[in-house]
Parts: structure tokens; C-alpha cells; sequence
């Protein structure tokens, strides 16, 4: 009983953590450019068949292929940026977030077209065996993607931290007009917040395609993430992460627990919850009201 | 008086018209013209079964492709459309409605999936377009009445093979069912339990999963939880792969046996040494096969899909037409639904050229095949384990 449950927790951990990555893609791009890219999910899924083609159709190794994803994924970004958003920047935030939808079902249907509506497995370097350490239950797959994901949360951590762009793009969320002031070039940020966004959508689509397969459809898993980032707190960094995780062994142990009709719906019981004794998430900030 | 005489004699010159109209050419049926069938059929193109949707289309096309180039069926061409449904029966309505009422077609032939042809089921009934051979092995469409009927052996009977291999041969007698929560998954399913109560046994364990659910660990604690020594899987191809795996990441290993939807390819492809020793359950011979019929099959899908790979999954959709042809060539120059439902219901030991029979009647089943044979993964292929046996009608009951 005790080893079933810490396996559904270690795995739903690291199911949890690539939904944490899409929800610090959707987190970054808001605090940077008040924007909810629905396009998130859409990410992971080209990210995933850039990997695959790299990986099966030209044999590239794995390691070159996980920065070449990174790498592309990042200008998948920064095109979507310029083409669709800078353009309808002064539009209204309603209409910028429809773009990003129509967007995600471009990528979708492209992804469609050249691929196929096939499932197809993208191998990986983690093994799927058992590994058992006392009452721990795991595969070194879970291990793998868990760990992986804290190693990107912590340069990213880093960046924002310690370098001088990481630090201009932080000004830059918290005043634009301030950040230009202090000759920081707003335009580049944006750029770079969609490139960093695509990349860690890169990274978590390189990490979670092996396990449930990669298809024109895998965009989808960006809806669990949102839901993950807005149980976090939508806007905090730290609670898209922790959210993220949440959501991920909450799905696993209600799936263990109850049904599958219950596990589906287990993450959204949970936001509305959630969402009613504490409004703007658990790490979000309470709402500043203007007097 | 003139006035109300002159209106009744247009009334009856209207009326007049109106019969001759409607005894028109026998053919006047929707979707038949002098030269050309148009059949319907709503797939799974871009959804989560989308290969069983674009893999039985082509079969289905490569079949009717040949037909026409040969001069067509009595001289009428069969012309195909499909719309995509997503796997989704809201869709599979919407679809269905505008392959009746606008396209205009003869038959629904083919129907892709056993929730998604439930959703139409009525409706088709209200129009009186028969539902021919839909993609679903369901034994719904063997027991519903005139207007459908099945090709294939159904889920339950097929279940009722498994069970029986399990409690018979390999003497088991904790089984656990895996089932998709739809028509399709509890076919099976409740006929599995049935089955088992008659060999006064029970589930251990009954699972269930959403379509289109994409992790299965809290499925596999579940399962381990029962000690069940084979799980029945009332799954499609993706879900038995992803399974077994995450069975195995707990240290875990059943006998892993499922109906005939498993039985593709791509359940090996994308499950790998994880799927080594599945059984399942053939209801057709594999593309592999000798046999005239399957020759003709290969020939035709390098002319008119040379890009698909042979799979079960187009070979199904190619014996769904060879047999849909064979009715309508019977059912002769005069076609209408009704002619078309009685020369696909006097079918009867048509062999054409594979080892397997087809026959209507002779029990309650509206079904062509009544024959099954098991399976395994062996050496990264399905290997047959068994010989083909003439299946029992599986219920619920």
C-alpha cells in the first residue's frame, strides 16, 4: 500500500513537473507582455516532432538533438511574437489572446499535415525500468524528467537572478515605461520572453512525448498546465511551478483513489476550490486595489 | 363553382403529379443514379483512433478504386465521402446528418467506432439508411434490428474466447478487467463478467479509463492492488502499450489479452519490449498471409496507397468493401437499400480466397464472421497462437 502510493506520488511528481515547465511558459510570457499565449501547448507538440525528425529521420544524438530543439524552439517563439503578436500589440488583450489561439490550431493542423494524425513514440534516454529503493517506487524515466526540469528551473532562476538581461527583463515586467527609461529595449524582452517561453515548452515536450506519445494533439496538455499555473497563482513563477506539481500527483492519487470519470475532473474540483478560499492562487499576490 | 372546379382540377393535376412522381425509375433511391453509389461513412481522421479512421478509409477506397477502374458495380460507380468525427459522438451526429440530408448518401458503410455509430444509431433508424459494417465490432449491431448489421465476430464474443482460454488452458482464475468507459469498452467488459459468472468466478479488479486518457499509473496500482494474474484490455491500441508499461515500472507483469482492436501494429511500435507476450484476439488473417484475397488486397493498396504500410487496420477496411461490393452485386441493377440489405443477408459461405468464410443467418447474429483465433507478441510481431475457432455468441448475460 505504502510502496503503491509513493510510486503514484513519484510518478505523478514527474508528470507534474513538465506541466510546471508549460505553466512557467504561460507565467513568463504574462508577466513579461500581459498576453495568455494559448499557443503554450502547441510548443511541446512541435518541439516533440523537431525532436523526433532530428532524432529518427537524421540520426542525430540525443544530447545534439535536446539543444537543437531548445535552439528551434526558442525561433518558433520569437516568430510567433512578431507575426502574430507585435502586430496587434494595441489591440485589446482579448483579441491577442484569440490570435494565439488561432495560432495553436495553425501549428496543430501543420503539424497534422506534414506528420500525420498518427501516434508516434519518441524514444528517449531514460530507461522505463523499475527501480526500487526501500519503500520508493520508481523508473529512472520519473527520475529523469523530474530531475531535468528542477536543473531548467534553476538556470532559469539563475538568469533571472544574476545576469544583466534576466534582471532587465524583470524591470521590464514590473513597469515597461520605467524599464525604457532606463534604456532597456522593450521590444527585445518581449522577443527574448518568447523565445525563453518556446524553449522551456522545448524541453518539456523533449521530456513528456516518450511518455504518453507524440501526436498532433499533445498541444492539449497546455490546458492542464494553465489550470496548473492559475491554481499556483497566475503571474507567480514560483506558484506556476509548485501548482504545476501539485496538479500532477492530485490527478494520480484521485485516479487511484476514485475512478477515471473523477480523475479527469480531480483537477478542476480542486482549482475551483482553491480558487474560492484563495482567489488569486496559492502564491499569488493579493490583489492591489487603486483608491 | 368554375372557380372552385378549376382548383380542383389543379389540385388533382398536382396530385397526379405527385404519384407519377414517386413511382418513378425503381433507383430513385438517395444517393443511387444511373452511374454512380455515393456511401457515407464518419471516421476518426485527426483524433485519438486516427489510425484505425485513415487506414480503413484507404482500404475501404482502395477496394472501390479498383471496382470503378473495372467498370464500377452493374455498371454504377461507389464514390466515398467521409467526414472526420475526432472520435467524438457529438460530431459523429453532425456528420451523419449532413452526409444524409445534404450529400444525400445511399449507406453509412464503415462507420468508425462503437460510441460515436451509437450516437447515430437512431438517427440512421429515423431515416432508414442501413448502417453497414461499421468499423465497431460491437455486438449492438448484431442484435439491433434491420437496419444495421456487423462483419465480424463481436467484442463479447471475442471475450468470451479470452475467458475461456484463461479459466480453460492456462487455468487462471484471477482476472481483472481494463476497459474504456464507453459502448465500446463495456461490450466486452459486461460480457466478460457474464462469462465469468458462469464459470462461477468474478472480476478481481475492474478498471476503467476516459477516451483519450493518456496515463494509466493509478489503472496499473489498481490492478497490481488485486493480484489479478491477466487483465482483460477493453482498449484501442494506444492505451495497452502505455498500460503494460507503467504495470511494469511497479514491478508488475499479467498476462496482458484483448479483442481484436489491438491487434494493429502500432501497439508493438509504440510499446516495444513492454508489450512482448500480449495476447489478443484475430478476427481476419494478417496482411502478411498467403491467400488470392490477400494478394489482390497488397496489389491494390501499392496502386492506390502506396505510401500506407499493410496493416490489420487498412486490411479490415479493405474486407468491409470486397464484402460490401459482394452484397451489392447480388442485390443486381436494381438497387435500393432494401435489395442491397437482402443481397448482403444472401451471402452465404462466400469465400474469397483467404482460408476464411463469410456467411449470413444461421443464428441470431447479424454478423458476416463468427470466427476468431488468439494471438501474441512474439519477437516484435503478432504471431497466431491457435487455430481459427468458430466462436459462441457472447452476451451480457
Amino acid at each position: 500500500m505504502v510502496e503503491i502510493l509513493t510510486s503514484q506520488v513519484v510518478s505523478g511528481l514527474a508528470t507534474g513537473c513538465v506541466y510546471a515547465l508549460i505553466a512557467l511558459g504561460f507565467v513568463l510570457i504574462f508577466k513579461a507582455t500581459d498576453v495568455v499565449n494559448f499557443a503554450q501547448g502547441e510548443f511541446v507538440m512541435v518541439s516533440g516532432f523537431i525532436s523526433y525528425t532530428l532524432l529518427i529521420r537524421f540520426g542525430i544524438p540525443y544530447w545534439l538533438v535536446l539543444i537543437l530543439t531548445i535552439v528551434v524552439s526558442g525561433f518558433m517563439g520569437v516568430i510567433l511574437e512578431r507575426v502574430v503578436v507585435r502586430p496587434i500589440m494595441n489591440a485589446p488583450i482579448f483579441s491577442i489572446v484569440i490570435a494565439t489561439i488561432g495560432a495553436s490550431t495553425v501549428l496543430r493542423s501543420a503539424a497534422g499535415i506534414i506528420y500525420g494524425y498518427d501516434v508516434l513514440p519518441l524514444p528517449t534516454i531514460f530507461s522505463k525500468d523499475p527501480v526500487r529503493l526501500g519503500v520508493l517506487n520508481f523508473t529512472a524515466m520519473d527520475v529523469g524528467v523530474i530531475g531535468s526540469s528542477l536543473v531548467i528551473m534553476l538556470i532559469l532562476y539563475l538568469f533571472f537572478k544574476f545576469t544583466k538581461t534576466g534582471t532587465a527583463m524583470r524591470a521590464t515586467a514590473q513597469s515597461q515605461t520605467a524599464a525604457r527609461l532606463m534604456g532597456v529595449s522593450v521590444s527585445r524582452i518581449f522577443s527574448l520572453t518568447w523565445a525563453i517561453s518556446a524553449g522551456i515548452g522545448g524541453v518539456a515536450g523533449v521530456l513528456i512525448a516518450p511518455i504518453i506519445y507524440l501526436d498532433p494533439n499533445l498541444g492539449f496538455i497546455g490546458v492542464k498546465a494553465f489550470a496548473g499555473a492559475i491554481l499556483g497563482g497566475f503571474g507567480s513563477i514560483p506558484g506556476a511551478i509548485v501548482g504545476g506539481m501539485l496538479l500532477g500527483i492530485i490527478e494520480n492519487l484521485s485516479g487511484y483513489f476514485f475512478n477515471a470519470g473523477i480523475k479527469q475532473v480531480s483537477t478542476y474540483i480542486l482549482l475551483i476550490l482553491v480558487l474560492v478560499i484563495w482567489p488569486s492562487g496559492l502564491f499569488g499576490a493579493a490583489p492591489i486595489r487603486k483608491v | 363553382m368554375k372557380r372552385l372546379l378549376d382548383r380542383a382540377a389543379v389540385l388533382g393535376a398536382l396530385i397526379g403529379l405527385l404519384v407519377l412522381t414517386g413511382s418513378g425509375p425503381v433507383w430513385a433511391e438517395d444517393g443511387v443514379t444511373d452511374k454512380e453509389v455515393v456511401v457515407g461513412a464518419g471516421m476518426d481522421l485527426t483524433g485519438a483512433v486516427a489510425n484505425w479512421g485513415v487506414n480503413i478509409k484507404a482500404g475501404m477506397e482502395a477496394v472501390f478504386n479498383r471496382v470503378n477502374d473495372a467498370g464500377g458495380v452493374h455498371g454504377r460507380k461507389i464514390r466515398l465521402i467521409a467526414y472526420d468525427h475526432v472520435y467524438q459522438p457529438p460530431k459523429a451526429v453532425t456528420n451523419a446528418k449532413r452526409l444524409v440530408e445534404r450529400d444525400k448518401v445511399f449507406v453509412m458503410m464503415g462507420h468508425l467506432g462503437t460510441p460515436t455509430t451509437k450516437a447515430i444509431k437512431e438517427y440512421l433508424e429515423e431515416r432508414r439508411v442501413p448502417n453497414i459494417f461499421p468499423s465497431t465490432a460491437a455486438s449492438i449491431w448484431t442484435t439491433s434490428g434491420p437496419w444495421h448489421i456487423g462483419d465480424l465476430a463481436t467484442y463479447a464474443d471475442q471475450t468470451w474466447m479470452i475467458i475461456d482460454h484463461l479459466v480453460k488452458d492456462k487455468k487462471i482464475k484471477k482476472i481483472a478487467s481494463f476497459y474504456q468507459d464507453d459502448e465500446y469498452g463495456l461490450d466486452g467488459h459486461l460480457a466478460g463478467k457474464a462469462r465469468l459468472k458462469q464459470h462461477e468466478l468474478a472480476y478481481v479488479a475492474e478498471v476503467d479509463y476516459k477516451r483519450a486518457d493518456i496515463d494509466f499509473s493509478s489503472q496499473a496500482a489498481k490492478l497490481k492492488e488485486s493480484g489479478a494474474e491477466a487483465v482483460i484490455l477493453q482498449a484501442v491500441y494506444r492505451e495497452p502499450p502505455r498500460l503494460a508499461e507503467q504495470c511494469h515500472a511497479i514491478g508488475y507483469h499479467p498476462v496482458f489479452i484483448g479483442p481484436s482492436p489491438i491487434v494493429v501494429d502500432k501497439t508493438i511500435e509504440l510499446g516495444g519490449k513492454h508489450v512482448d507476450g500480449m495476447m489478443g484476439v484475430e478476427v481476419y488473417p494478417l496482411p502478411t498471409e498467403p491467400g488470392a484475397f490477400l494478394d489482390l488486397y497488397r496489389a491494390d493498396m501499392k496502386k492506390y496507397f502506396p505510401n500506407l504500410a499493410l496493416d490489420t487496420t487498412n486490411l479490415y477496411g479493405y474486407q468491409k468493401a470486397a464484402l460490401f461490393v459482394e452484397g451489392m452485386q447480388r442485390a443486381g441493377r436494381n438497387l435500393t437499400r432494401d435489395s442491397v440489405l437482402k443481397g448482403i443477408e444472401s451471402i452465404k459461405d462466400w469465400d474469397p480466397g483467404w482460408g476464411l468464410k463469410y456467411s449470413y443467418g444461421g443464428d441470431a447474429r447479424r454478423v458476416m464472421s463468427r470466427v476468431g483465433r488468439l494471438v501474441v507478441v512474439k519477437d516484435g510481431k503478432w504471431t497466431k497462437v491457435g487455430e481459427w475457432m468458430e466462436l459462441k455468441e457472447g452476451g451480457r448475460r
